[in-house]
């Protein structure tokens, strides 16, 4: 379910000893990363509920002279709210929990170069490598692809498999979707770009959903392949524009070239209909 | 027929205590999971072979369990004017033994564990058996019964189950009648805050003051749930409380959804619990048939019904917002509170939903019906009343347990367990399931409430407890629970997916002997941050048997590690 949001009353939140203007309930993380403040996180993405699970963007808030730890992607901003990013306890803990995707995603360069901007370029754990990992030893579960997949864009191909450590994510049995619109929204949101996708010819190809293949419909001008099929239609169902027949036969660029030719055609007399 | 008044159940309860106390003499057989495990049904089949179908002399019937495991199977005879008794180790060898002497109003002393003559039942009568059979110990004489008081468990073992009319004779929604006919839902609420009961499924969080909150949440429609998951491995105070007296869970649902104003009641029990199920939705059915479910009942106008959904048996399912997403056919994993579950938006479907463990809605029958006043005077300041623990491990006597909170320690390991079994000197325990930690018997005068056994690194969880002798290795315990923690993790977080899984790779390496000091600081720094940064309870606690032990037994992990 994902929340409206609806902006709450402007208030003031104190972070690093510094104030900043947020609204009342907005998430904390978004307003650190408006302000240019730095916390690592890997699972938020403003368009989704907040998750709350890769750990890494938690601070600590104080309240009555007290400290606790909490995640600032599901911290909500309150007037008065004052949170600390950095304090020792916070690096202790984030410290440890680097060296855990380290040793998860050891492939990964995100992880890596993130993890080195906080310090910590090295693991003490043991690195999980796995052969022919679809993921290719990168993915960290932060669950973004899933989530994509299924809340924005309704297709729900792909899931968690199995729990605990052997959690993995993949499609349904490791069989080919049928559900993949073959968008690409995972491969957008996945922070360690661990997701393979790749267009051969007349198929777009999910590498690491499966080998789940997507036909793609061809540009009418330039006969290019350039859209999912399934996913155009959808798309064009719910879109209301007098773009929409451009759209649907021409890929971007030569919809570009037509759009420019309509407009010289409409200033020289001929017409256009896309007035 | 429907139960509209006290006069309704006046007359249901007579038929009632007819079953309990036929004018004939009556064999009941402890048919509990536990019971029928060792044996307790070829008990039954043999004694029904002998007395034939309908015996004219003799009744036979099922009952739950009293809990004493350890001297399972357990049969109560009772024989018109005198007092009942408990035979126990029965086989169906001792079957013939048993009905002769029962034929001529007799018990066969040898085989008998003690006799009750007088039972207060609480919520109702006082049942006065009768005197005779003194040379059978009395039930208060037996070491394992004597220290206990028997508040949730009064009923347990006595009457059958699977019969309504038995729990009504004994008192059973004489509560609910009292609070639906009679008390305004905010008095009730009040009555259970006031009574300091707090929640029994490990967090301990004032019943009452959920309620409240739930009840003055915004919504049109609400649930209340009941958490019947127990997932502890060596747990199974619940599973008995449903088994051998679920009406009871109902009655203090019932009453509770009239305080808060719901009308929609779900337990949501593993399905490895199938004599619970069955129990429950037998007791459900009986419920429904007086009226005691359903619509307008006492007449009140007030309706309410309970269904059943059924878990796979994760552990973290039991945790609310995993068990919630569950019974919603989504994957079991907890999601960042709050939402709370009594938050709109964050209970079953998006509405405001209560949720309490079983063992939580059985108190509240007895609540309603002696008074919080009462229910305040038993166990410890802050920590009314009295709580059931499975005593499991390598103790002499095992069993459930009730004492009041505040109970030692040594009380309940040593006065009522008697120690270790086989003699040998017990070491330590593990309370909480595998989210406690391991107390060693030096601290064993620390009181049994909520405070005092965080205060040592431990938790009261849902009542399990684990005893450890002089050869259990307190490392290779801790990685026991280590590794059913990580094979219950959900998944979700790293902390606890990741962590648990190198806590137990390195206490792997310790236990072959291939570990060294370095790999012992790694392993505490390592489960300091589980603790701290899970996203659940499962791995905010999961580290504790490590940090524990690590704590309390460092000389046998130092023993282990290479400088
Ligand atoms: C991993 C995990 C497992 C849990 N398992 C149970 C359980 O089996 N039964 C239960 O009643 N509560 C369990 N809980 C606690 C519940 O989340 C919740 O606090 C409880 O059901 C509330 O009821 P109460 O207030 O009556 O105790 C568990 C919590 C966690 C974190
Ligand atoms: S594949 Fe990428 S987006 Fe999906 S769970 Fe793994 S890291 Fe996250
Ligand atoms: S702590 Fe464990 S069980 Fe709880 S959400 Fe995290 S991974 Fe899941
Ligand atoms: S961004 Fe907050 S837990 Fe992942
Ligand atoms: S013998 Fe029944 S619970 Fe132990």
């Amino acid at each position: 379910m994902i929340q409206q949001e609806i902006p709450g009353k402007p208030i003031t939140v104190t972070i690093n000893g510094k104030e900043y203007r947020a609204n009342e309930g907005e998430i904390l993380l978004s307003v650190a990363i408006r302000e240019k403040i730095e916390i690592p996180h890997l699972c938020y993405e403003a368009s989704l509920d907040p998750y709350g699970a890769c750990r890494l963007c938690m601070v600590e808030v104080v309240r009555k002279g007290k400290r606790e730890m909490a995640t600032s992607c599901t911290l909500r901003a309150a007037d008065g709210l004052e949170v600390l990013t950095d304090t020792p306890e916070i690096v202790k803990h984030r410290s440890i929990l680097f060296e855990l995707y380290l040793a998860e995603a050891p492939k990964s360069d995100v992880i890596r170069d993130m993890a080195a901007r906080y310090g910590v370029t090295r693991t003490r754990f043991l690195k999980r490598i796995e052969q022919g990992d679809p993921l290719g030893n990168k993915c960290v579960l932060c669950g973004l692809c899933v989530r994509a997949c299924s809340e924005i864009m309704g297709a729900g191909a792909i899931n968690f498999i199995n729990r605990g450590p052997y959690t993995v994510v993949n499609t349904p049995y490791y069989a080919p979707s049928r559900d993949c619109f073959g968008c690409g929204a995972c491969v957008r949101v996945c922070p360690t770009n661990a997701i393979e996708m790749e267009d051969a010819g007349a198929e777009r190809v999910m590498k690491s959903w499966s080998g789940t293949r997507v036909p793609l419909s061809p540009c009418e001008c330039c006969g290019r392949y350039y859209a999912p099929r399934e996913l155009s239609a959808s798309v064009l169902a719910r879109l209301d524009t007098p773009l929409k027949e451009e759209i649907a036969r021409l890929c971007p660029e030569c919809r570009g070239k037509h759009i420019a030719r309509e407009e010289i055609l409409a200033k020289h007399g001929g017409s256009a209909k896309h007035a | 027929m429907r139960i509209v008044s006290a006069a309704d159940m006046e007359k249901v309860s007579r038929s009632g205590l007819r079953k309990i106390r036929p004018e004939k003499p009556r064999i009941a057989v402890g048919l509990a999971t536990c019971g029928i495990a060792v044996g307790g049904m070829r008990v039954y089949d043999r004694i029904k072979e002998i007395i034939g179908e309908e015996n004219p002399d003799i009744e036979l019937a099922r009952v739950g369990c009293i809990g004493y495991c350890r001297e399972e199977p357990l049969v109560n005879i009772t024989i018109p004017g005198k007092p009942l008794v408990i035979l126990h180790r029965v086989t169906p060898g001792d079957a013939e033994e048993i009905v002769r002497a029962v034929e001529k109003g007799e018990v066969p002393v040898e085989k008998a564990l003690c006799r009750i003559p007088l039972w207060d039942h609480i919520t109702g009568c006082t049942q006065e058996y009768g005197a005779g059979f003194d040379g059978i110990p009395r039930y208060e004489d037996v070491p394992f019964f004597s220290h206990q008081k028997k508040v949730i468990l009064r009923n347990s073992g006595l009457i059958n189950p699977e019969q309504i009319d038995e729990y009504i004779a004994i008192g059973g929604y004489a509560a609910a009648l009292k609070a639906l006919s009679g008390m305004a839902p905010e008095a009730i609420i009040d009555e259970v805050e006031k009574s300091g009961l707090r929640g029994r499924g490990g967090a301990g969080f004032p019943t009452g003051l959920k309620w409240r909150i739930a009840r003055n949440a915004e919504g049109d429609r609400k649930f209340v749930i009941c958490n019947a998951d127990e997932g502890d491995p060596g747990a199974y105070m619940n599973r008995n409380e449903m088994e051998s007296d679920p009406h009871m869970v109902l009655e203090g649902m019932l009453i509770g959804a009239y305080a808060i104003g719901v009308s929609e009641g779900l337990i949501y029990i593993r399905a490895e619990y199938p004599l619970a199920i069955r129990r429950l939705q037998t007791a459900i059915g009986q419920a429904r048939e007086y009226g005691l479910l359903g619509k307008d009942i006492f007449g009140t106008g007030f309706s309410f019904d309970i269904g059943i959904a059924t878990g796979a048996g994760a552990f973290v399912c039991g945790e609310s917002t995993a068990l919630v997403a569950s019974i919603e056919g989504r994957t079991g994993r907890p999601h960042p509170r709050p939402p709370r579950l009594t938050d709109p938006g964050g209970g079953l479907f998006g509405y405001p939903t209560d949720l309490n463990n079983v063992e939580s809605w059985c108190n509240i029958p007895v609540i309603i019906s002696k008074g919080s006043e009462w229910y305040a005077g038993i166990g410890a300041k802050g920590n009314s009343g009295t709580k059931v623990f499975s005593l499991v491990g390598k103790v002499d006597r095992v069993g459930l347990v009730e004492v009041p909170l505040g109970t030692s320690l040594n009380t309940i390991v040593f006065t009522i367990g008697n120690g270790g079994a086989g003699n040998k000197k017990v070491k330590a325990v593990q309370t909480g399931g595998p989210s406690g930690g391991c107390i060693p018997a030096r601290l064993f005068d620390t009181p049994v409430d909520y405070e005092s056994l965080n205060r040592i690194g431990s938790i009261m969880g849902s009542g399990g407890i684990v005893v450890m002798d002089e050869d259990t290795d307190m490392v290779d315990i801790a990685r026991y629970f280590i590794n059913f923690a990580a094979s219950e993790s959900c998944g979700k977080c790293v902390p606890c997916r990741e962590g648990l899984k190198h806590t137990l790779l390195i206490l792997n390496k310790i236990l072959a002997k291939k570990a060294t000091k370095k790999d012992l600081e790694i392993l505490s720094d390592l489960t300091e941050t589980i603790v701290a940064t899970s996203l659940c309870g499962l791995g905010q606690t999961a580290p504790n048997p490590v940090l524990t032990t690590l704590a309390y037994f460092r000389d046998e992990y130092d023993a282990l590690v290479n400088p």
